[in-house]
């Protein structure tokens, strides 16, 4: 109570002497200024044909702002802080429930299959992980993805369905064609086989065409969704844990397993550090409202440079730090030695059974249609 | 490895000091943290010689929750390095009851793993426990900073307080006999911060013989500390009970804005 009556009581006789000292200044700064400004040297440029009129003001026509410093810095410092695929906790779903080291399996059948199974299983694995993603994510979430991944696959189908065969056969065929050898050409099916399947204009979809198509759309689209259906079920520890299970026989040849799964569990708690840092410095210099209009283009370049610069030194300060942490910590550099829990959701032995019986169907009928086509 | 000779005549390069407790002067076992005359000193680009502690003597008896106060860049941080062991003190006699567990300034340092619980089980990967055991840790600790509801979020998405809490719960978990805690305060608000303090003392009460540093830089967190320490300038000017350290920075705060008055 009684400092602040003091501090009160101070300020004003502060203030007023600092106004005493200064207005003399104020004063001066005018007079002092005005000449610099006026004696600065002053360069104009122009440039015109004698007898054309004034010149067109032909520089609006070109693009400008088509890269900014400053948009691309804002839009660097608002980017969200999340990445894209992120483990959701809150509602423990089926998929949460079945072992790790299942759902790794799942990924690698859905990875092989659609490139080496009949059209229709193709488009079945699509429906089905699309039905799975809609049945176990919450709606915001596989609104997302699904939109995300079969805008990108659309764009492949059509691109590659109509693209694959649009070229005209003579470019691509090595042997030359068989009116060019003097032979009679091949008799038409009679069972109305026909190779192009449809023509728009001078694109065609032929049968080689779909086939690509269907085969790398389905195969992006099963790859991604099911990436991130089980990005979103499983913790980077469980899946940690599912590869450390799969890659013990390494060990047996000399692979450092133990320390390759916590450098990889280490990265990934580290690369949310890097966007952090990415995006935070980003922030700091978006914040000093700098005028990039008055930049040169060598000047701004600079400021990028400082910028990557800043981005490192942070990056490797953070990793001395995280290192001593992990001394504090007690890890003594050996990973063999050091265990690591890698989680406490235990699996539902129902949900384990179910889903490896789902798989060996999936394989089986994928193999069955192999055959008959 | 002659540590006792070193010891006894504080040679200037002293080995990394855990001494065990019969090497020391006046050794009295109720005391978790005890350092004498610690003085340390960094080389700087130019060769020159920086003193950041000189001559600090703290004594903190065991079962305790001390504070350490003092101004920005006295020397806080340097102190509670050299307590956890991470600098060596250029000279100077320290005992720190072990085991020992050091919670960083920054939460984004000490947080390693990806997923809450399997960063508060860090620490105990160097023991030999069961998964169940470690489980059960696991949920003590997490409970005692109030975030067992956070167990299996990414830590990415947790705000800078409750980072701090996992933080905490990792060292907490390890159930050492000190705690060293460097300015947990930073990241948190008003409630969050005392729920923090009370979420340390309760954990020091439920288990006997733990004894807590505490760095901060708010007065009033004064009120739960059993002890204080006020350092200034890389020496620590008072040392004692908490009021009369409170007293004592009062005193100064007034006495200083009389000098400015005047
Ligand atoms: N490696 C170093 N080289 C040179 N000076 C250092 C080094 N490390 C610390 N210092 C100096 O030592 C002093 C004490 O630093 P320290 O980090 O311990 O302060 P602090 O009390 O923790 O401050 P704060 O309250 O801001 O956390 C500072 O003046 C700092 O500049
Ligand atoms: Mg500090």
């Amino acid at each position: 109570m009684l400092y602040s009556c003091g501090v009160v009581y101070t300020l004003p006789t502060v203030t007023s002497s600092c106004r005493q000292f200064h207005t003399p200044l104020f004063k001066k700064h005018p007079i002092q200024l005005l000449p610099l400004k006026t004696l600065k040297p002053k360069f104009t440029c122009s440039a015109s044909i004698d007898d054309a009129g004034p010149p067109r003001n032909w520089e609006k026509w070109l693009p400008k702002n088509l890269f900014s410093a400053e948009k691309v810095l804002k839009s660097i410092s608002e980017a969200t802080s999340s990445p894209i695929c992120q483990f959701i906790s809150s509602p423990i779903t089926f998929l949460h429930t079945v072992d790790p080291r299942i759902k790794l399996a799942w990924l690698v059948v859905l990875v092989v299959l659609p490139a080496r199974s009949h059209i229709l299983m193709r488009f079945g694995l699509v429906a089905y992980l699309s039905l799975l993603s809609i049945l176990i994510l919450p709606r915001h979430v596989w609104m997302d993805q699904l939109g995300r991944v079969s805008l990108l696959s659309g764009i492949l189908f059509i691109m590659l369905g109509l693209g694959a065969d649009g070229a005209p056969p003579v470019v691509q065929l090595r042997t030359p064609p068989p009116s060019m050898m003097g032979l009679p050409s091949l008799p038409a099916s009679l069972e109305g086989y026909s190779y192009i399947i449809m023509k728009l204009g001078p694109l065609q979809l032929t049968r080689k065409g779909l086939s690509v198509a269907s085969t790398s759309a389905s195969l992006t689209f099963s790859i991604f969704q099911s990436a991130s259906l089980c990005l979103s079920t499983t913790t980077p520890e469980q899946l940690a844990f599912a590869l450390q299970w799969y890659m013990r026989p390494l060990a047996y040849i000399g692979v450092p397993v133990a320390e390759v799964i916590l450098t990889l569990l280490l990265s990934l708690r580290f690369i949310n550090l890097v966007f952090d840092e990415v995006r935070v410095v980003a922030l700091g210099i978006v914040s000093r409202r700098i005028y990039w209009e008055k930049f040169t283009a060598l000047e701004t370049i600079e400021v990028f440079f400082t910028y990557i610069r800043r981005i490192f030194n942070n990056i490797f300060s953070h990793a001395e730090q995280i290192s001593q942490a992990m001394n504090v910590r007690g890890f003594r550099g050996d990973s063999n030695t050091h265990n690591i829990y890698f989680s406490s959701l235990s699996s539902n032995s129902m949900a384990n059974i179910l889903s490896i019986m789902c798989l060996v169907c999936l394989v089986g009928a994928a193999a069955v249609s192999d055959c008959f086509v | 490895m002659n540590i006792t000779a070193s010891l006894g005549t504080s040679a200037p390069h002293l080995p990394p000091l855990h001494s065990s407790p019969p090497l020391r002067p006046n050794g009295t076992e109720s005391f978790a943290i005890e350092i004498q005359n610690v003085k340390f000193s960094v080389k700087t680009k130019q060769k020159k010689l920086v003193h950041i502690l000189e001559d600090c003597s703290i004594q903190i008896p065991s079962g305790q929750f001390w504070m350490l106060l003092g101004p920005n860049g006295c020397g806080k941080s340097t102190l509670l390095k050299i307590l956890a062991g991470l600098l060596s003190p250029t000279d100077g006699f320290m005992y720190v009851k072990k085991p020992k567990s050091f919670v960083f300034q920054n939460p984004d340092h000490q947080v390693v793993m990806p997923t809450v619980e399997a960063d508060v089980a860090f620490g105990l990967g160097k023991y030999r426990f069961t998964p169940e055991q470690i489980r059960c840790r696991v949920a003590k600790a997490l409970d005692a900073v109030g975030m067992y509801e956070y167990l299996r979020r990414p830590v990415q998405t947790l705000s800078g307080g409750q980072k701090q809490r996992v933080a905490i719960a990792g060292a907490l978990a390890e159930e050492c006999k000190v705690l060293l805690l460097d300015e947990l305060t930073t990241f948190l608000d008003e409630t969050d911060q005392i729920g923090v303090i009370k979420a340390v003392k309760k954990s020091l009460a439920s288990s006997d013989d733990v004894t807590a540093l505490w760095v901060t830089h708010r007065l009033e967190e004064l009120e739960y500390a059993d002890g204080a320490v006020y350092m200034e300038d890389g020496r620590v000017i008072m040392h004692g009970d908490a009021s009369t350290i409170m007293e004592f920075i009062e005193d100064r705060k007034n006495s200083y804005i009389r000098k400015i008055n005047a």
